[in-house]
């Protein structure tokens, strides 16, 4: 009885999940013995409020990338919401209340396009988020004419700064979205299938799955969380400016694998994203504390990452 | 007579003697398990030896051993006059051992001449020489009485064609020992001819052959020598001379064979599924008549149009027809789920890429097809997964993994009872099989003989394209040979010889189609 | 079949799927001189193969990845790398011209070779290694150089981006060397592995030696891109090179280059690059503003990614 307890806690302990999160903390603590206050209850919700934004958006990556495919659009979906946020308030003229989910419903209708441009017309989830990504790009320097749009909803301001009981807003909305993205994995018919087709696309299409509709909500999922932190970033900064959201595209990316899922689909899960992300996120921190040049942090991250990779990432061998 | 013409027939012994490659106490574990022990042997010139065993016995990996792309972790091998603790496919490829795995390594965009010579392309001044490469490869279809296009990308030319360009690309090498693993296994008959012959010139020209194949009729046929493998050990070495069918089997099963096939018997009662003027891009104007409780075998030259016609009737390609009544009742089967939805199931030839979900659980295969039944409004319920599972598990007797076990550690035949028991819990009233048989080992087979007939007695029907021509003359209630995407004739199971199948299938096809 | 005919056969069969982009490219081109005769004269033509060349250069360099069935996300740093490298070690006079181009080219083959490398050792997807690898030389590019600034001789600016279609003669040149390394047992096998790595392995390829190779010369056309920059704006700027990475993609693909390797041309490369350097000419020759060239460019590549299945169909 023993052995196998120790052996199910052995197993628990050895998801790259845990081990990443273990990895995480003693960070924080190597962290704060070389700059105090780095570990503090503050610095780390704060670095968590900024793993939020990562995390939302790696969200709808990672389904993506378990389908088998890869957004190369979320960069540009979340400066799409952040920029074209404020003019859709100013259109419907209420605090935010509806203007804010149709704008996330825009962005996951996009996103729906990618899906079914990737199932329908069969083009390659690369070029079609790519072509996505550039269209979108266009759009929105025609709508700003290359300035910033200041933001002025309440909705989106409360969200993105806003505290409940010493916990943030933006926290509590991830917690939301990873309680709904790991119950869709895990536990409804769609995630089956998601897992599917990401593992053998052919297979199951002989397995009575529905293809069109893995693919449509997997990138639709993508758009909304794209959007959605969109939404979040524009009401830290208060304003949507142009290239705002383009180094999430990288990032999303690099939680998604770090967090142990396999880039070529079928294995993993949100769960390790979450710690990917924190990860990353607590990666950038402690470089910006180091306070090396622009050049040398970028070149730090890279390398870390790099060796992240080495360590948890494996290029899957399918039999 | 002189001293050397007294000393010929010793020498020539001695020459018969000293085997090409020999291999001797060869272990070799995968995370612990023991996958061969202690298994010896050797191959000689100018013989065909056939390396027989069930699934799971150990052979690939004892011809990947030989062929350099493992490691043993004890043993010796000695080739060409030297001993190895191991060898690479550099080393192997030096001593002339050539192989020809299952799945085929051909660059699909190549052309089959630059396949053939792909790793050997000749040269002149530091560039590929194409002239001469055409020279060459031209000179080996001559010697091999092969006529293949060189030009033609591979992966436009049919599996049987691709397989022997795969061959062709082994001899190039001009190998000493030639190495083919279940090369049969997805030709037809005519085929099959075509690379027996190819296998005799090569014998005669004095190369050694490892054949492994599991049809022992061929193995009768056309093998010297004889090693089989039974759990990682080796159980028998010698020549084939006195065999027989149920001795090999019994050697590599450990028991008698028994009749491989069940009794047959018809229980074939009304029509159930009628389809009138069938046509697809494949399939010109077939009629069908499917009865309910019937194994309706579907036979003739490999991509004839056997595989479409599995395909159209579940919705997975494209099709029309001018009558199509299931029960009575006319259906349009539109896709995948629509088929499953009135009751017909697909299982496919190819269980590693179409068949089968490899890298997940046995648990995930077995409840995907019908996980929309298993969930109650989209979402799982893990009880009845989980009682589906393991009703399916010991209702088919998989061996060689648990329900969260992936399904690529189990062996060919446990695969495929995955891939055809995943169906069942959506109770199909018809069953398309594709080659259900293929690669799969002799105690499997028949467990899969078994439970159609168990089926069909209950009222399943069933369709059963296969290669394998015994399979459609013993199980079959009625055979239909397809030719060039119609059909060709539709003969009962008194009428369904072995020669009247190939007969048909081959009938109007007197010219060899090689592009 | 003749013998001597082999290769011309397989050649054909190989580049039919590029004649349908090469033909849109000269399409775009007769368009332009339509509407811009200026591109018959020698000052027209030059304009636009400086243009053009920047792009063609890390498309064919991104053809090279993906042949062997990666992709590279490294490439727009690697360009940065390479314009602020040349405006920093490129100095005046003949013999440091050339000095400095070599090294210039030399980091650019260390840097491709580094990245197989490591794709090789850690068997990681090349996408993830170039995800990360592309942060590093965002980093090092601004390192080297964190405000835009350096110089490059008159002399190389005048050359390469003068009043003659130099360009042109490099991209030529840079095609012939292609062919023959194609034509090498190891260039062969570096193109076609791609699809077929347990083939390419058995039948006795060094594969992973190839695969390095084959990153170097990708480095090395990347890293010539930026140096091209540098001699076109006369100074080097850290961030330059940025749209390059989807760029690249974009044109390799548009050329007929397939993500499962094995599959594509220089050739249609080089179309690719043209098509879209064409489009996003004649655009801003007609005073049509840059946010339209992205909307046309996304949807450029839409289409000619339907059209061939709806051929098919």
């Amino acid at each position: 009885m023993r052995l196998l307890a120790d052996r199910r806690a052995y197993r628990f302990l050895t998801t790259p999940t845990v081990v990443i999160l273990l990895s995480c903390v003693i960070i924080w603590g190597v962290a704060q013995l070389a700059f105090p206050g780095f570990a503090s209850f503050g610095h780390i919700r704060y670095m968590l409020e900024l793993s939020a934004i990562l995390g939302i958006v790696a969200g709808g990556q990672t389904v993506v990338v378990l389908t088998g495919g890869i957004d190369l659009s979320v960069g540009a979906m979340i400066t799409f919401a952040a920029i074209l946020g404020p003019s859709i308030t100013l259109l419907v003229g209420d605090s935010g209340i509806v203007s804010v989910p149709l704008l996330l419903l825009i962005t996951a209708a996009i996103g729906g396009v990618n899906g079914l441009a990737v199932s329908a017309l069969r083009i390659h989830p690369m070029i079609m988020t790519l072509a996505m990504a550039t269209i979108l790009t266009g759009v929105m320097l025609l709508a700003s004419g290359g300035t910033a749009v200041a933001v002025h909803s309440p909705v989106v301001v409360w969200l993105a700064n806003a505290h409940f009981a010493g916990v943030s807003i933006s926290i509590l909305v991830w917690l939301l979205v990873a309680v709904l993205l790991i119950l869709l994995l895990r536990r409804t018919v769609l995630g089956v299938w998601i897992y599917a087709i990401g593992t053998s696309q052919r297979a199951s299409e002989l397995s009575a799955v529905n293809e069109r509709l893995v693919h449509v909500a997997a990138y639709s999922i993508s758009g909304f969380t794209a959007g959605l932190t969109g939404v979040l970033l524009s009401g830290v900064t208060m304003q949507g400016s142009i290239g705002i959201g383009d180094p999430y595209l990288l990032m999303s990316i690099a939680a998604v694998v770090v967090g142990g899922t396999s880039i070529l689909g079928g294995q993993g899960g949100y769960g390790g994203t979450i710690a990917g992300s924190i990860l990353l996120t607590t990666l950038t921190s402690l470089i910006t504390v180091i306070n090396l040049s622009a050049g040398g942090r970028s070149m730090l991250l890279g390398l870390l990452v790099l060796g992240l990779l080495g360590l948890y990432a494996r290029e899957s061998r399918r039999a | 007579m002189t001293r050397e013409e007294a000393e010929a027939p010793a020498a020539a012994a001695r020459e018969m003697a000293r085997p090409v490659l020999s291999a001797v106490g060869v272990y070799r574990s995968f995370s612990g398990n023991p996958v061969l022990q202690d298994v010896s042997i050797a191959i000689h010139e100018g013989s065909i030896h056939a390396l027989l065993g069930e699934n799971g016995a150990g052979k690939s990996t004892l011809i990947n051993i030989l062929s350099g792309g493992l490691k043993p972790d004890a043993g010796e091998i000695t080739v060409g006059g030297e001993s190895h603790a191991s060898l690479t496919p550099l080393l192997a490829q030096r001593f002339g051992i050539a192989v020809v795995h299952q799945e085929l390594s051909l660059a699909p965009h190549l052309s089959v001449a630059e396949n053939i010579a792909f790793g050997r392309l000749p040269r002149r001044r530091g560039l590929i020489d194409y002239p001469r490469l055409a020279t060459e490869v031209h000179a080996l279809f001559a010697d091999l009485e092969l006529d293949l296009p060189l030009a033609t990308p591979v992966e436009t030319l049919p599996l049987g064609t691709r397989q022997l360009v795969e061959i062709a690309k082994a001899i190039y090498r001009k190998p000493k020992l030639l190495i083919l693993d279940e090369p049969t296994s997805s030709l037809a008959a005519v085929e099959v001819a075509r690379l027996k012959r190819v296998m005799l010139r090569l014998r005669a020209q004095g190369i050694a052959l490892l054949f492994i194949s599991h049809r022992l009729e061929e193995v009768l046929e056309l093998c010297d020598y004889v090693t089989v493998l039974k759990d990682g050990r080796r159980t028998a070495s010698r020549p084939l001379a006195g065999a027989d069918a149920a001795e090999l089997v019994r050697l590599m099963v450990g028991r008698d064979p028994g009749d491989l096939f069940p009794p047959f018997e018809s229980r074939a009662a009304g029509p159930l599924l009628v389809v009138e003027g069938l046509h697809s891009r494949r399939l010109k104007d077939v009629d069908l008549t499917l009865r309910r409780g019937e194994i309706l075998g579907v036979g003739g030259l490999v991509g004839h149009g056997q595989e479409n016609l599995l395909l159209s009737l579940v919705g997975a390609e494209a099709h029309r027809s001018d009558r199509m009544e299931l029960d009575g009742r006319p259906v349009r089967i539109s896709g995948v789920a629509a088929a499953a939805r009135l009751g017909i199931a697909y299982v496919p030839s190819d269980r590693k890429i179409e068949g089968l979900h490899l890298p997940q659980s046995l648990h995930f295969n077995l409840i995907l097809p019908t996980i929309r039944h298993l969930s109650r409004h989209g979402l799982r319920v893990p009880a009845r997964e989980r009682a589906t599972v393991t009703d399916l598990l010991k209702r088919f007797a998989v061996r060689g993994g648990r329900a969260e076990d992936r399904v690529v550690q189990l062996s060919g035949g446990n695969q495929q009872k995955i891939a055809i028991g995943k169906w069942m819990p959506l109770e199909p009233r018809i069953l398309l099989l594709n080659d259900p048989t293929r690669g799969v080992d002799v105690e499997t087979k028949r467990e899969i003989y078994l439970m159609l007939r168990r089926l069909a007695a209950a009222g399943t029907s069933t369709i059963l394209v296969s290669s394998d021509t015994p399979e459609l003359v013993e199980l079959c209630d009625r055979v239909m040979v397809l030719a060039e995407g119609r059909v060709r004739v539709v003969l009962d199971h008194a009428a369904a010889s072995e020669e009247a199948i190939v007969a048909a299938a081959i009938g109007a096809d007197t010219r060899e189609r090689a592009a | 079949m003749k013998t001597s005919s082999l290769y011309g056969a397989i050649f054909w069969r190989r580049n039919s799927g590029a004649w349908g982009i090469m033909a849109a490219a000269l399409l775009m081109l007769v368009l332009y001189a339509c509407l811009f005769p200026d591109l018959l004269h020698l000052s027209g033509l030059a304009r636009l193969s400086q243009t053009w060349f920047p792009l063609a250069a890390v498309a064919m360099a991104q053809a090279v990845i993906m042949l062997t069935g990666g992709v590279d996300l490294s490439t727009g740093p690697v360009v940065s790398v390479g314009c602020v490298l040349s405006a920093s070690v490129i100095d005046d006079g003949a013999l440091p011209t050339i000095g400095g181009i070599l090294l210039v080219l030399a980091v650019g083959a260390a840097i491709g070779g580094l990245t197989g490398l490591v794709v090789s050792l850690l068997r990681l997807p090349p996408i993830i290694v170039t995800l990360a690898t592309s942060f590093i030389w965002t980093g090092a590019a601004l390192l080297i150089m964190p405000d835009p600034g350096g110089s490059v001789p008159d002399g190389l600016s005048n050359a390469l981006a003068g009043d003659f279609p130099t360009p042109i003669f490099v991209i030529a040149g840079l095609v012939v060397l292609w062919k023959l390394w194609t034509l090498t047992p190891q260039g062969f096998a570096s193109a076609t592995f791609g699809d077929n790595p347990v083939g390419a392995f058995r039948s006795g390829v060094k594969v992973e030696t190839v695969r390095i190779l084959a990153y170097a010369i990708s480095g090395v056309l990347t890293i010539l891109a930026g140096l091209f920059l540098a001699a076109q704006t006369g100074s080097g700027d850290p961030t330059i090179g940025a749209p390059y990475t989807l760029n690249s993609i974009t044109a390799a693909v548009l050329g007929g280059v397939a993500f499962t390797g094995g599959v594509g041309t220089m050739r249609g490369a080089l179309a690719g690059s043209l098509l879209l350097t064409a489009i996003i000419s004649v655009m801003f020759l007609l005073g049509i503003s840059a946010f339209y060239q992205y909307v046309v460019q996304g949807v450029v590549i839409l289409v000619a990614m339907t059209l061939p299945l709806l051929r098919r169909n």
